[in-house]
């Protein structure tokens, strides 16, 4: 029987550049901040809503805004959903590029 | 480059190059991890309580005629009262570690905070707290050889298992060796009497100073520790500034 090929590992909400830089930040620390995604994302606010209202209404991600003083702050955690999607998304990216430099390295020279 | 405005629900399966997104992917993470970094100071506060307990093990004045030279256990504060350690000394530790792990995870909050990416410290306060309970207990019950127990430097190996904990939290390489070179530098120093090795390198004590011949055991980790921090501090300092 044949493998799966790995694009069918990829799920439409987390195949997204943005998206999916949101799940690498969001993994890589407890919560992170709205304005943090924003610029490393080189995202504009309202962009930035939309993506995390996906995540959030896929349930890989909880959004929470809370006050540091009186300055407004919005937090980003990512949920056990979240990191288990983020990790089978770099798999199936990394089992495309691995198949894809096989296929490249097999081609016939000439 | 401006920030982007697209739509969320672009992006098929075949919209980015796989190998494009695991670059990105790469590049996220390890500048998460950068900004998250901020062990210098957990490293530099235990340094200095280290170096700050040096005053309980100074051998004691002999009370008789009797000059006590080197190492014993009566001599030097174990952790546990059982031990005949300084109910000084004992006090100094179980304070200076609850105090130290409890501004970590304050320095950790605030840290967070500012750059926008916390880290969860908890279980660095947990496991100082656990294995301040067992280094605690263990040697009441005999558990630990004698040998790791007599020179009362068994608290270091309480701030190495918080250490690799932090590492673990704090996903770096760097602090894992950190706390690998401190906790085999504790070792050696709750095993070894470093005074040998300083022997070696000319220092010969004479009249009083041999009261102090224990304190190469203490300043040894706590330079480790101090060395790390400073280096810590420069290199987070430098990668903030470039970026």
């Amino acid at each position: 029987m044949m493998a799966a090929h790995p694009t069918r590992g990829l799920d439409e909400t987390v195949h997204q550049r943005h998206r999916l830089g949101i799940l690498t930040i969001t993994s890589e620390a407890d919560s992170a901040d709205f304005g943090y995604l924003r610029d490393a994302l080189e995202l504009t606010p309202g962009n930035l809503s939309r993506h995390l209202t996906v995540l959030e209404e896929a349930g890989l991600v909880q959004v929470w805004k809370g006050y540091e003083g009186r300055r407004p702050r919005t937090w980003v955690k990512i949920t056990a959903e979240g990191r288990a999607a983020l990790t089978a998304e770099v798999a199936a990216l990394t089992e495309l590029v691995r198949r894809h430099n096989g296929m490249s390295s097999a081609k016939p020279i000439g | 480059m401006s920030p982007t405005d697209t739509t969320p629900g672009e992006g098929s399966p075949q919209a980015e190059a796989p190998a494009t997104m695991l670059g990105e992917v790469k590049r996220l993470r390890g500048e998460a991890r950068s900004t998250r970094h901020a062990y210098w100071l957990p490293l530099v506060l235990f340094g200095l309580v280290i170096g700050g307990s040096a005053p309980f093990y100074v051998v004691p004045a002999p009370s008789g005629q009797t000059v006590v030279i080197g190492v014993s256990g009566a001599t030097f504060p174990g952790f546990s009262p059982l031990l005949g350690g300084q109910p000084a000394g004992i006090v100094y530790w179980l304070l200076a570690i609850g105090a130290g792990l409890y501004l970590t995870s304050v320095w950790y909050r605030r840290h967070g905070r500012r750059v926008g990416l916390t880290t969860p410290a908890r279980g660095f306060v947990i496991a100082g707290i656990i294995a301040g309970a067992l280094l605690l207990v263990l040697p009441a019950v005999q558990f630990l050889p004698e040998d790791l127990v007599v020179r009362g430097t068994l608290p270091f190996l309480i701030v190495a298992a918080a250490l690799w904990v932090l590492a673990h939290a704090e996903r770096s390489t760097a602090l894992a060796v950190i706390a690998a070179v401190f906790t085999a530098t504790s070792l050696l120093a709750s095993l070894y009497n470093v005074e040998n090795v300083v022997f070696r390198l000319g220092w010969i004590p004479t009249g009083n100073e041999w009261r102090l011949t224990t304190l190469p055991n203490i300043f040894l980790p706590a330079l480790v520790l101090l060395a790390s921090g400073a280096g810590a501090y420069v290199a987070q300092r430098r990668k903030r500034v470039a970026a």
